[in-house]
């Protein structure tokens, strides 16, 4: 698409012209019909149109043409931060039966959420609590601590709801926000009627964990499939087979977290596996393994971290992915 | 294979939880962090195991290449046609085969150039592809502005359920097809060339010959067929007559484009080059329909010329070259008819369609070419009027650019070319009736 100069430019250009010899006195051009002269004797009816004549017609015909303005959407300074829009701004059509499934899963989810922080979650450790103590109302840091709950749990029932995003942003960062405390390397819950044998503990803790990454999938899920019913709605992407595609999401959402649990497990059990597995040989260093308070503590799953991961980056090294997948077709071929 | 950028955040979030569950020794955090890194390290596994490989073929071609057994993703496409005109509709058949023996969800965009729009179907498709089976989508796109363009490559995606990772491939199939630019029928241009050729056309030039219009009565000459003997005349005059006919023949003619970059001002759809490049298919289909022979020449950043000939190829010729001309350059009228004159007939009538801006030299070029006695016609389509609709254009500043045309056009008009400042609500017969003066 082209440009003009600015009208400033064209006046300029226009008076030169106009001031110079370029017009020409000779040529007459007063009438319309009056240019028989420049037309071997005959007379043309047409002229060079007349700038009043333009004007007054251009008057009723000023619509802007539809690809005159294209759409620009200037991003705002997060947007800019981030590459890109954080929150969609997409209206989406009323919720299909797969977008309602998983609204009533996350309201589920949300619920078993709020009452698992509400048990593992105290609020001795955390900011405000320090705070309250410091002005000398201690009870204020409980109230700020069940607030922050309580927005969490009203801003992602709103969220799941109303597939308002930004409510949902909310949520997740007030169910991190309250977990957000020093404990000091020991397991503490919120109230006392949880169990005191560790495995318990930390299968609990486990629990917890998953129930929140269920929560931030499955209301991204609410918000996923609900662009993606719109889309097909309007016409912008057509799909085959939706019915297997939604299974397949259903069959992710129940292995997936079972998965990442186990493995959290494996993780957390380091204490218990690493003297359990130096015990085959020597016993006493097994004891001292068990006692050791670096293994129980938090620095023990640190340890364990490093260990499962080290196991699964290996299985990434050596492409398992895809070795497993040529043994599948192989199997499949024969 | 790619992160989104909730998998990005997702594993932003688990590091930082972890990092700070270790400061603050939070096994809680520690925990979380843990099973959200798990999560996205299984849903890596998945996404891994979806391999996409890749081939690309035209559909034509896929019964002789039996070469690509190993790779499990291969696409073919077929277009209904390879050429249309402006506002014309393709249909699209792409065909996608999964070689492999697993089933795969996979996201498939055939991509269509960004000017066109898709009419019928969609060429964005999710869908479930079984082992060793193969589909079909079909969309029709119109397509609403000339020029080359080219249908592809197709984007084929396999990502995990959750959406956290992907793999991407481009398979590199491609069509080209050739959009036209769009003619208006045209019942007489009224122009005739001062030096017709002796071959026989369809214009008749005011001469005595073959032909269909009548000339004249004259005496019966030996040798005269019986079937032009007219009868009534002979039988009031007493003497033997017979009809004479206007001889039809062929002219050159010269369709000058102006594809300047200055051509282009305006919205895309509506601009000079736009109009002009309609106005000369339509005029190349009239003339060559009568018979003439039509040359073409566009000029913006190079002088790029389609010599004279006749017939339905010729037309083909010309539109091909119309729908390639781009607006580039701004080689002034002068250098283009300085080129050109040597070698064209004195006399052929020549028409410019140009928007007569940013061009010292025309008002020199026109004169050349009238002191050769070549037939002028201007068609001129006012960039003024577009940018003025498109409010890019204040009214002082239109007033004052109007003013400047109509100075050059009353002056290109006094040296005897037959000029026509076009204006976009205006028919093209009715702009030639105007500049020829009807």
């Amino acid at each position: 698409m082209g440009t003009r100069n600015d009208a400033r430019n064209c006046i300029s250009r226009s008076t030169r012209i106009l001031g110079g010899e370029i017009i020409a006195d000779d040529v007459k051009t007063d009438g319309a019909s009056d240019t028989s002269h420049l037309y071997d004797g005959k007379t043309v009816r047409s002229s060079a149109p007349s700038r009043k004549k333009a004007a007054g017609r251009l008057k009723s015909s000023t619509d802007i043409p539809k690809d005159a303005i294209p759409e620009v959407h200037v991003p705002s300074w997060i947007e800019s931060f981030f590459g890109g829009p954080i929150v969609s701004s997409m209206k989406f059509l009323p919720a299909n039966r797969t977008v309602t499934n998983l609204q009533v899963s996350s309201a589920g989810i949300l619920v078993l959420l709020t009452a698992l922080t509400l048990l593992f979650t105290p609020v001795s450790g955390t900011a405000w609590f320090a705070i309250a103590n410091l002005i000398g109302i201690p009870i204020i840091g409980g109230v700020i601590h069940i607030l922050i709950m309580v927005i969490g749990a009203i801003g992602g029932a709103y969220g799941i709801f109303q597939r308002d995003q930004r409510a949902l942003l909310v949520s997740y960062v007030a169910m991190l926000l309250v977990t957000l405390r020093f404990a000091g390397s020991k397991v503490e819950f919120g109230f006392n009627l949880l169990p005191e044998e560790e495995i318990l503990q930390k299968v609990l803790l486990i629990a917890y964990a998953v129930f929140l990454v269920m929560y931030f999938e499955l209301t991204n899920g609410i918000i996923r499939f609900s662009m993606l019913d719109t889309s097909i709605r309007t016409g912008e992407v057509y799909v085959m087979g939706e019915g297997k595609i939604i299974r397949q999401y259903y069959r992710a959402i129940g292995i997936t977290p079972v998965v990442a649990g186990v493995v959290a497990l494996l993780t957390l059990l380091i204490n218990l596996i690493i003297p359990a597995m130096v015990g085959i040989f020597d016993s006493v260093q097994a004891n001292r393994l068990r006692e050791s308070v670096e293994l129980t503590s938090v620095y023990g799953v640190a340890l364990g971290t490093a260990m499962v991961f080290t196991v699964i980056a290996a299985a990434f090294a050596v492409n398992l992915p895809l070795r497993l997948q040529q043994m599948q077709e192989g199997r499949a071929n024969k | 294979m790619a992160w989104s950028r909730k998998s990005a955040m997702f594993a932003a979030l688990a590091v930082a939880m972890y990092l700070l569950g270790l400061v603050l020794r939070n096994q809680q955090l520690v925990t979380v962090a843990v099973v959200l890194l798990s999560f996205l390290t299984y849903a890596a596994f998945r996404t891994n195991h979806a391999d996409v490989a890749s081939s690309g073929r035209r559909l034509e071609d896929a019964d002789s290449d039996s070469g690509v057994a190993l790779q499990s993703i291969i696409a073919m496409r077929k277009l209904s046609s390879a050429r249309v005109f402006e506002d014309g509709e393709i249909d699209v058949v792409l065909r996608i085969q999964n070689r492999s023996t697993l089933s795969k969800v996979l996201e498939v965009r055939d991509r269509v150039p960004e000017v066109m729009r898709i009419k019928k179907g969609a060429n964005y498709v999710l869908m479930e592809l079984g082992g060793r089976k193969e589909t079909e989508i079909s969309y029709t796109i119109e397509a609403p502005l000339r020029g080359f363009y080219t249908i592809g490559p197709v984007c084929v995606r396999v990502q995990d359920a959750f959406g956290l990772f992907h793999n991407e491939r481009e398979i590199q199939l491609y069509d080209d097809f050739l959009v036209f630019p769009k003619m208006e029928d045209i019942k007489d241009a009224l122009i005739k060339s001062r030096v017709p050729k002796i071959f026989t056309g369809a214009v008749n030039i005011r001469n005595p010959g073959e032909g269909t219009n009548f000339y004249n009565l004259r005496e019966y000459i030996p040798g005269d067929p019986m079937k032009k003997v007219n009868w009534k005349a002979w039988a009031r005059s007493g003497k033997m007559m017979v009809n004479e006919f206007e001889r039809d023949a062929v002219s050159d003619i010269i369709l000058i484009i102006d594809s300047r970059s200055v051509s282009e001002t305006g919205p895309v759809s509506r601009n000079s080059l736009v109009y002009s490049t309609r106005a000369a298919a339509s005029l190349a289909q009239y003339f060559l329909s009568r018979r003439d022979s039509v040359g073409l020449v566009t000029y913006g950043d190079e002088i790029v010329s389609v010599d004279r000939d006749t017939g339905k190829k010729q037309l083909y010729v010309i539109l091909t070259k119309l729908a390639g001309a781009m607006a580039k350059g701004n080689t002034p009228l002068k250098v283009v008819t300085n080129r050109i004159l040597p070698h064209i007939n004195r006399g052929s009538p020549i028409i410019i369609l140009s928007p007569l801006e940013d061009d010292p030299t025309i008002i020199d070029a026109v004169r050349d070419l009238r002191a050769r006695n070549f037939d002028v016609t201007i068609l001129s389509p006012s960039s003024l009027e577009f940018e003025f609709d498109a409010r890019r254009l204040d009214r002082t500043g239109y007033e004052v650019l109007k003013t400047e045309r109509d100075i050059l056009i009353s002056e290109l008009r006094g040296l005897g070319a037959n000029v026509m400042d076009w204006e976009p609500e205006m028919m093209l017969v009715t702009a030639l009736a105007g500049a020829r003066g009807f």
